[in-house]
């Protein structure tokens, strides 16, 4: 096994109960990560802490920020970056952007189903409680037909690989999925600091995605529109991920706009311009439901525009995502996936579901209450990994809690056994070391009227405290450049 | 282009231009003051009451003694005073900010750079020993900002806007520099008796323009009231007079505003009118009444502003 003696990971921990992307089964280093190995192994630990610097500057000076609150004053925050990029080759990535395809189409069926005859009810393959006990669904949208039969035009998809080295979708996002951005400013990060590692690989771009994105905005224009005027709808610049917003309208070369920037008049969009006012006829929103419309949802909202859904329902203008998808990316359908896959597809499922217990089945109920030690519980409508236990890291006092809490309101919970997230090397900047940590990926797919694309690349979310299994951004995680290579 | 975001843009320029003619001013004051040719030019106090008259605080009370270190902070780096140079920096980056996607890339990088070099400069040194520094890296890098607009935006409307911000920030800044100068040359006029016509104040004025080297080759004289007034006021082709800021400001607006026709209630016919009027005033005009050709020039400008608001950025 000569192929692993290496300088810098000679320190290398290596925790084989793990699945570490890097090693194949017999422990050698994997043919794809080879010369990337052997490329770190040349540089020495000063080396690595220079470079890391390098690449934290580049994201400052770029502003690619967020903002943290504090008590006095707001600060500018860097998403962690980590140097070692993640390689995934084309055989598994084909696995990855089919299951990718597959399931945002299937959810797609499913919202014009759930919002039309509602045949997959009907015929008891999911249970009405699925819509009508969901925050999530909007009786707005029933019978409204969205320009080019498309519901969720963007989707993220969140998968891991499991010890058993299968692909598991954690969930699927499919409101305003958010990260593409860093996928982007990751790789320019990269580039910056190691640019001589790419020269050995042949990696795809992941650069076209803008181009993409708007293709697809422009495919599903309204009807009776030549050229529509497409533009991005942010909160605004205090909004944590206004990087991205701004970064998305610019590489597409169209406007940025906030609520107070578009009026609505005789059932059209309008944006206030030096000119004048200009017609909007494509919105890629990066507001959640609640907040597009003061008239019709939250009246006290002051991020939506007065008259925006009334001006979509007359199909005067098109939303991207829909309204009313958050039904669908509910932890509670997610567990129906294998099904709806089945029934609007007639296909296997291409990447696995985690086997899920509801809380509100009696009998899963007394399952979980039983195996706390062993399961994932998640509240089902939280997004960013706000309100997850894992049972094994919990103490009896903390079990009892959330015993508590699932009696309470079991609707609320699905539990999941606890899965091992492969690792990853990762650059740890307190050891100075490359050490193990548990991994996902985030897909970004693009759903439009005969059109589908998946970024090739993704985002690798990494957990940076060790042994933690919650990869999010807000409880501490990083990211990852993420190659997928040319065959 | 959003009226919103026209307007950020447009401040975003003027607070640019804002904070270097600030710093600037600061910088050339305090320096030549150290070797004046008379002593209430060398007075610190006297200096020190220049700078906050320019920034709009003028002390009346001939009896306060200031605190160097407190003043150099109130306008250096003070989060809390709203004119200080590192509020201005803030507001000009929080203005692009919200005009991000139209904006190059790179000057983003240089505004987010000028940015983290103001916020994160010592304060101790700067009101110790670094006031030479700190100037004078804010008016290098407010160039830096000028070449990166000028060289990596498109010249269309969003280019436009920004550069009518900046021609029309420095005219007020230039009149206002000029004020603060003359009121300055006057003091020293009834204190020691200088004459005011060859009073030292003329060549800081100059220099606080940085349009000192430009005038000795345009005069090849020391400059007097007359001749620096004129330069600086008239003089078309001294990139920092107020004639040349309106003669961009005109050029500009002819980019925003496309109409061919007269139409009187229109910005781009007040700047016209308002250039007009200085491209064909003389010196000894100003000179006869120099405090009421700032009133008027700062009236004017303040007009075209408020036109602009109106025309361009209601929303």
């Amino acid at each position: 096994m000569s192929n692993i003696e290496n300088g810098t990971f000679s320190s290398y921990l290596r925790n084989p109960s793990l699945f570490d992307e890097i090693y194949d089964e017999n422990g050698s280093i994997k043919m794809v990560y080879q010369k990337l190995f052997d490329h770190f192994g040349s540089h020495t630990v000063k080396d690595f802490v220079q470079l890391n610097n390098k690449a934290k500057a580049s994201f400052f000076n770029q502003g690619i920020t967020f903002q943290v609150y504090g008590e006095n004053e707001t600060k500018e925050k860097i998403f962690p970056f980590d140097l070692f990029p993640r390689i995934i080759d084309a055989k598994e990535w084909d696995i990855i952007e089919r299951g990718s395809i597959q399931r945002s189409k299937a959810l797609n069926l499913f919202l014009w189903d759930i919002y039309h005859e509602k045949k997959i009810i009907k015929q008891g393959i999911v249970p009405m409680e699925l819509i009508s006990s969901s925050n999530n669904y909007l009786h707005q949208m029933i019978d409204l037909d969205p320009p080019g039969g498309i519901y969720n035009h963007i989707s993220g998809t969140d998968i891991i690989k499991h010890s058993d080295g299968k692909f598991y979708v954690l969930e699927d996002n499919i409101r305003c999925p958010s990260g593409v951005s860093y996928v982007i400013s990751n790789r320019t990060a990269l580039k910056r600091a190691l640019f001589g590692v790419f020269n050995h690989y042949l990696t795809y771009t992941v650069t076209d995605y803008a181009e993409n994105l708007l293709d697809l905005l422009e495919s599903v224009k309204p009807k009776g529109v030549d050229n529509p005027v497409c533009v991005v709808i942010t909160p605004g610049m205090y909004n944590s991920a206004f990087f991205e917003h701004s970064y998305l309208a610019k590489s597409m070369g169209i406007e940025l706009v906030q609520g107070s920037d578009l009026f609505v008049e005789n059932d059209f969009v309008y944006m206030k311009t030096i000119r004048g006012p200009i017609k909007v006829d494509v919105i890629y929103r990066r507001i959640d439901d609640l907040f597009l419309d003061p008239l019709e949802f939250k009246p006290d909202s002051a991020l939506g525009v007065p008259g925006l859904f009334a001006a979509y329902l007359k199909g005067n203008v098109t939303l991207a995502n829909a309204p009313g998808t958050g039904v669908a990316d509910d932890k509670a359908v997610y567990t129906y996936m294998p099904e709806i896959i089945k029934y609007y597809l007639d296909e296997e499922p291409i990447l696995n579901n985690v086997k899920t217990y509801h809380c509100s089945r009696p009998e899963e109920l007394k399952y979980v209450l039983d195996h706390i030690e062993e399961l994932v519980i998640k509240p089902v409508d939280e997004a960013g990994g706000y309100g997850i236990s894992i049972g094994n890291t919990l103490t009896a006092s903390e079990i009892e809690k959330v015993k508590a809490q699932i009696k309470e309101t079991p609707r609320k919970y699905v539990a999941q056994p606890i899965l091992s997230l492969s690792v990853h090397p990762t650059y740890i900047e307190q050891s100075e070391s490359f050490e193990q940590r548990h991994i996902d990926l985030r897909t970004f797919t693009v759903l439009g009227k005969d059109k589908e694309f998946v970024l090739k690349g993704g985002l690798t979310r990494v957990a940076l405290k060790k042994g933690n299994l919650i990869v999010n951004s807000s409880q501490g995680g990083g990211s990852k450049d993420t190659w997928v290579l040319k065959n | 282009m959003l009226a919103r975001v026209a307007n950020n843009l447009f401040w975003m320029g003027r607070y640019i231009e804002r904070s270097e003619h600030i710093a600037r001013y600061l910088n050339v004051n305090y320096f030549s003051s150290l070797d004046a040719s008379n002593t209430l030019s060398q007075s610190r106090q006297f200096v020190l009451r220049s700078m906050l008259f320019l920034v709009g605080e003028k002390i009346e009370d001939p009896n306060t003694i200031l605190n160097e270190e407190e003043v150099l902070y109130k306008i250096g780096l003070n989060p809390d005073s709203p004119h200080s140079i590192l509020n201005n920096i803030k507001n000009a980056r929080e203005n692009a900010n919200s005009a991000r996607d139209l904006i190059s890339t790179e000057l983003y990088e240089s505004l987010n750079k000028f940015y983290h070099f103001s916020l994160n400069y010592p304060v101790d040194t700067f009101v110790k020993n670094g006031l030479y520094d700190f100037t004078t890296n804010i008016t290098e890098m407010s160039s830096v900002l000028r070449g990166k607009i000028r060289d990596t935006l498109l010249h269309d409307e969003v280019y436009a806007i920004i550069m009518m911000g900046m021609n029309i920030e420095r005219a007020t800044q230039i009149t206002r520099i000029i004020n603060s100068k003359y009121n300055d040359a006057l003091k020293a006029q009834m204190d020691c008796g200088q004459e005011l016509g060859k009073s030292f104040e003329w060549t800081t004025l100059l220099k606080c323009t940085e349009s000192y080297d430009m005038m000795r080759r345009f005069y090849k004289k020391t400059p007097t009231s007359i001749s620096t007034l004129e330069f600086l006021i008239l003089n078309p082709k001294c990139p920092r007079s107020v004639m040349s800021s309106l003669n961009q400001v005109y050029h500009h607006i002819l980019l925003l505003d496309t109409n061919k026709y007269y139409n009187k209630s229109s910005t781009a016919f007040l700047v016209g009118k308002v250039r007009c009027e200085y491209q064909y005033k003389h010196i000894e005009e100003i000179e006869g009444d120099i405090k009421a050709f700032i009133e008027n020039i700062l009236e004017s400008l303040n007009q075209v502003s408020i036109k602009m608001e109106k025309e361009f950025f209601n929303y």
